[in-house]
């Protein structure tokens, strides 16, 4: 009976022997899963990023309707279905994009008589406007157009025609000589067209005016006649606001006037932009109409943009420059919604670049020789046209065009900024933006946000911990050590609700009583200390040993409101009334009510009870004998503190400041609600940041799934992942090291 | 430690000190105790200790656990300070001077009297620095006094030959008998007066254990020692006096080699005849 009950007890034990074995087992192989999971998924999500765009041909065929003459230029609409031949007759084939087969041939109304001498698209190119000057001095401006529709549940799209100036011509030249080159920008309230004829280039701008409650529009026109370059014009082009005309003259002279005054166009530089010998054998603006891509002769295609500089002078520049071919460039093609071109060159190939990201993203030979090409509005499909009238179809898979290194960790020359510089600005309302994807910044913000905060918590984490490890009496730790380790316990976003609606608002009004602080606070404490050898015994002896430092709490009280009371008299006597002016003007510091000290007093609040808990572990667990050895030999309190105590538990303190450290990067809500969230570089204590979690949190919501923006923050979250995995695994070894060397038994 | 073990023991300390000259003359008193009370808290651990201990002699206090040997020789050199609600009342006397004054420096009154403890207590530093800690702590950093007088202490430990070529070594590499011999190379380092041995040898193992009693013949050449130990065939080699306490009070003391073989008290008599469990 007795050895029965024995074994079953025995089988019962190794029994929960294995359960807790193979418990643990799991419960530790859970938890580096669920690690490397989270790992994976963010590299799943980063990595189409990283993918190569790629190019390839879908059809080839016949160029539809040949007989109309040559190509004046080819189109697609958005659902990449429908294409279109603009022919030098003035006809319009729309045809099936995978077939070639035509759909519709329509054309122009061109007045009996005249020929077409010039065409150019209008600006900005979505909205599908044309413009053909002819031999008479008159222009007729065409819209293509194409509406969805569902027959029998299949989509059939029907392109049509539009004139939105009317079917009549526009007179340009009132002396009727042919407008051999045109440019036109179509907004909703104004037309604004630029030609040029064998003397002269003419201005002419059309203002809309709706009455108020009638049908009928007004228009109002005004003219402008302008001198052409010696040097002739060969393109001309007007961005989309009508704001800014350009001449490129043949030589490579570029002429840029400002016509925000229709009437009085203003000159407002005339430079080269090539050497001398050479081309610019093509020209177009980078989506947004603020960048000038020019393709010359020796292959290079540069882009020039608006730069002011530091007198507030703005002037054309060349920003960067991509070396795409050694053969001529014939042809560039700007992306309609992002900074990306198609060049063309002359022995046939095909380049896909994006100017921001300095990257080139396609290099593919499509024929021996192209003459026109086309872009698809969602830049997925080109279309080309052989000298041999063959059309070739080709699909484009390039979704992450915007990122590559240079562009996530180096400066980076963007559009309308003086220099190259690092600039975080993900996302804004309209297509034209060019996204600002440095990733510089944030992280700058992190250290920074981490830094003060660190600056903070530290020295008062570690003064605390050593004081209740080493001199506070037993029975006031035992209430102590709870207490701070359950300020870790306090909602972030409370301490980041009262750091950003309270704290920051307090410290702006009363700048001077907080730095006084830092006098008056140990004035205090010392004067404190001086008067306390003169309280007689009979007390002393009442207060038990190490519990003294409850007497300061009041003290300390004391110090901080007299400190903040005096603030606003010392702004008054040493600061012109105010500090923060005074820095100013006297020290030329701005101040942000949002900054770097805000933050590093909250979050250095949240960091506190992990660094204080961790810390305090150590040195109260640094062995008695070892004190008690320092002591025997005569050393003082303070000697064994310092040379035994802190020495034998500095692996345990050196993770405290790492993990500390650790949360300080990764925090989120007490950086989002106090910092203000810019993401400007600057070290000073009274500006704000942005950090890396914030950002997150910040723009997550608002980015489109699987957009380049939300795989950057994807990327953002795998650099903070990386960052802390790298950092623990460092800080880990060190403590090791640490550990072999001071541990002790 | 059963009464059996007790008893073989008794035997093997009589042939022990058969073959000892015995020691009867009369020596300078390096440390007089004067009706010494300690409690702690309510509870009195001492009850009125008077003994003497002659210079440059080894004093052994024997006696059964919680007799308060340990708090005895504690109070020698003020560690009992460091103990919550400690409260004692009466002298010690180093030298003719109460260290328990009101003037008396701890610091400097534990510079004089040396302590080694039980369990061996090497700081995580280098073998070097461990012997030199209590010259750093008073301000020599001069390298050749630190080289000098570590050496000289190490030799006095009889480590130096083993240690010679290890001194950057980390002290916890070595072994516990090693370990302790450099902790009291680093007590004697800083030349004290007085050496307190609190069970030196009980953490170590038998040869370990022999060379630090050898090792206590040669110091008391230079320091009176205090010893602890529960072993009272070590008591019986080591010491020239033996103190038998019991309930904290000091129940007889006198020449070890008398008290060993012709105790004056019955409870003595028990004790080391193993009567006691």
């Amino acid at each position: 009976m007795q050895k029965s009950s024995g074994s079953y007890y025995q089988q019962w034990r190794l029994i929960k022997d294995n359960l807790a074995r193979y418990g643990v087992i799991a419960g530790g192989m859970g938890v580096i899963v669920a690690v490397v999971m989270i790992f994976f998924y963010l590299l799943y999500v980063v990595f189409p990023l990283f993918l190569s765009a790629t190019a390839e041909p879908v059809s080839q065929y016949a160029l539809p309707e040949k007989t109309l003459g040559k190509t004046l230029l080819l189109d697609m609409e958005e659902q990449n279905q429908v294409a279109a031949r603009f022919t030098e007759t003035g006809h319009i084939v729309f045809f099936d994009v995978a077939t070639g087969k035509t759909i519709t041939n329509q054309t122009v109304a061109i007045p009996a008589g005249s020929q077409i001498t010039s065409f150019a698209q209008a600006t900005p190119l979505n909205e599908g406007v044309v413009i053909y000057g002819l031999s008479d001095g008159r222009a007729v401006l065409v819209k293509h157009q194409y509406k969805v529709t569902y027959v029998n549940n299949q989509k059939v799209i029907t392109p049509s025609l539009a004139y939105p100036m009317g079917e009549q011509p526009l007179v340009l030249d009132d002396g009727h000589a042919a407008l051999e080159t045109i440019a036109a920008q179509v907004s909703d309230g104004s037309t604004t067209v630029v030609a040029k004829t064998a003397a002269k280039i003419l201005l002419s701008s059309f203002q809309k005016e709706q009455a108020l409650f009638a049908d009928e529009a007004t228009l109002t026109r005004s003219d402008a006649v302008l001198n052409p370059p010696d040097t002739g014009v060969q393109d001309i082009l007007i961005d989309k606001d009508g704001s800014y005309l350009y001449l490129l003259g043949s030589q490579g002279r570029l002429d840029f006037y400002d016509i925000s005054d229709k009437s009085t166009p203003v000159l407002k530089q005339a430079q080269n932009v090539v050497g001398a010998g050479q081309k610019i054998t093509s020209i177009a603006f980078l989506n947004g109409d603020l960048s000038l891509m020019m393709g010359d002769s020796t292959g290079l295609v540069s882009q020039w943009s608006m730069v002011r500089d530091s007198s507030n002078h703005s002037s054309m520049q060349k920003i960067r420059v991509f070396k795409v071919s050694d053969k001529a460039i014939v042809a560039l093609k700007s992306e309609q919604r992002r900074k990306g071109f198609l060049t063309v060159d002359a022995a046939g190939n095909i380049g896909i670049y994006h100017s921001t990201a300095e990257k080139e993203l396609i290099k593919e030979h499509v024929a021996d020789s192209l003459t026109d090409v086309a872009m698809s509005p969602r830049a997925n499909a080109l279309l080309m046209q052989s000298p041999d009238d063959k059309i070739y179809f080709w699909a484009v898979e390039n979704e992450h065009p915007e990122v590559s290194l240079k562009a996530l960790w180096q400066k980076v020359w963007y559009e309308s900024y003086p220099k190259p510089d690092y600039i975080w600005q993900s996302s804004a309302s309209n297509n034209d933006f060019e996204p600002k994807y440095s990733l510089i910044p944030l992280v700058f913000g992190t250290l920074k946000a981490a830094f003060y905060a660190m600056l903070v918590a530290m020295p008062l984490a570690l003064m605390g911990a050593i004081y209740t490890a080493y001199f506070m009496n037993p029975q006031m730790r035992q209430y102590v050590k709870p207490i701070i380790e359950l300020m870790g316990a306090l909602p972030t976003v409370i301490l980041g609700f009262l750091a950003g609606l309270w704290l920051a608002p307090f410290i702006e009004e009363h700048l001077a009583g907080f730095f006084s602080l830092f006098l008056v606070v140990p004035l205090a404490i010392m004067l404190f200390a001086y008067f306390w050898q003169f309280v007689p015994r009979s007390i002393l002896e009442k207060i038990p040993d190490g519990s003294d430092a409850v007497l300061l709490i009041p003290l300390i009280l004391m110090a901080g409101m007299l400190a903040f009371s005096i603030s606003v008299p010392l702004e008054a006597a040493l600061f012109h009334g105010s500090l923060r002016e005074w820095f100013k003007d006297e020290l030329g510091i701005g101040y942000d009510q949002r900054n770097a000290l805000v933050v590093g007093v909250a979050m250095g609040f949240a960091v506190i009870p992990t660094i204080f808990s961790i810390a305090e572990d150590a040195i109260f667990s640094v062995p008695k004998h070892l004190t008690v050895g320092s002591l025997a030999l005569g050393a003082t309190p303070w000697q064994t503190l310092s040379r035994v105590v802190l020495l034998t538990a500095s692996p345990g303190i050196f993770s405290a400041v790492m993990i500390g450290f650790g949360r300080a990067v990764g925090e989120t809500m007490i950086v989002l609600m106090s910092t203000g969230n810019t993401p400007v570089m600057d070290l000073s204590i009274f500006q704000g940041m942005r950090t890396l979690a914030a950002n997150i949190a910040v723009e997550m919501p608002e980015s489109e799934v699987d957009s380049t923006h939300y795989r950057v923050l994807f990327l953002t979250a795998l650099v903070l992942f990386a960052f802390t995995f790298v950092f623990n695994t460092l800080a880990e070894v060190v403590r090791q090291r640490l550990r072999e060397k001071y541990s002790s038994l | 430690m059963t009464a059996q073990e007790v008893r073989t023991h008794a035997i093997d300390i009589n042939s022990v000190l058969n073959n000892r000259v015995k020691h009867n003359e009369t020596h300078d008193v390096s440390i007089r105790v004067e009706n010494l009370k300690l409690f702690y808290g309510e509870k009195q651990a001492l009850h009125g200790i008077n003994m003497e201990m002659p210079k440059k002699k080894v004093t052994a206090y024997i006696g059964p656990s919680g007799c308060g040997k340990s708090t005895l020789l504690r109070c020698i050199n003020r560690m009992n300070d460091l103990v919550d609600h400690v409260t004692i009342e009466g002298k010690i006397l180093l030298d003719n001077e109460n260290i328990y004054d009101k003037s008396v420096n701890v610091a400097a009154l534990r510079r004089r009297v040396g302590m080694v403890f039980q369990k061996p207590n090497p700081f995580p530093k280098s073998i070097f620095e461990n012997v030199a800690y209590g010259l750093r702590i008073q301000g020599i950093n001069d390298k050749r006094i630190l080289e000098e007088t570590v050496e000289n202490a190490l030799r006095g430990a009889a480590l130096w030959d083993e240690m010679k070529d290890r001194l950057n070594d980390n002290a916890l590499g070595m072994s516990g008998g090693q370990q302790q011999r450099l902790v009291i190379a680093r007590a004697i380092a800083i030349e004290p007066e007085v050496l307190l041995l609190d069970e030196p040898a009980s953490a170590l193992d038998p040869i370990s254990t022999l060379k630090i009693e050898e090792l206590i013949n040669e110091l008391k050449e230079k320091y009176t020692i205090v010893i602890v130990t529960h072993n009272m065939q070590q008591a019986a080699r080591v010491s020239d006096y033996t103190a038998f306490m019991y309930m904290g009070e000091l129940i007889e003391m006198g020449t070890t080699s008398e008290l060993f073989t012709n105790p004056k008290k019955k409870q003595t008599e028990d004790y080391i005849t193993g009567r006691y469990g």
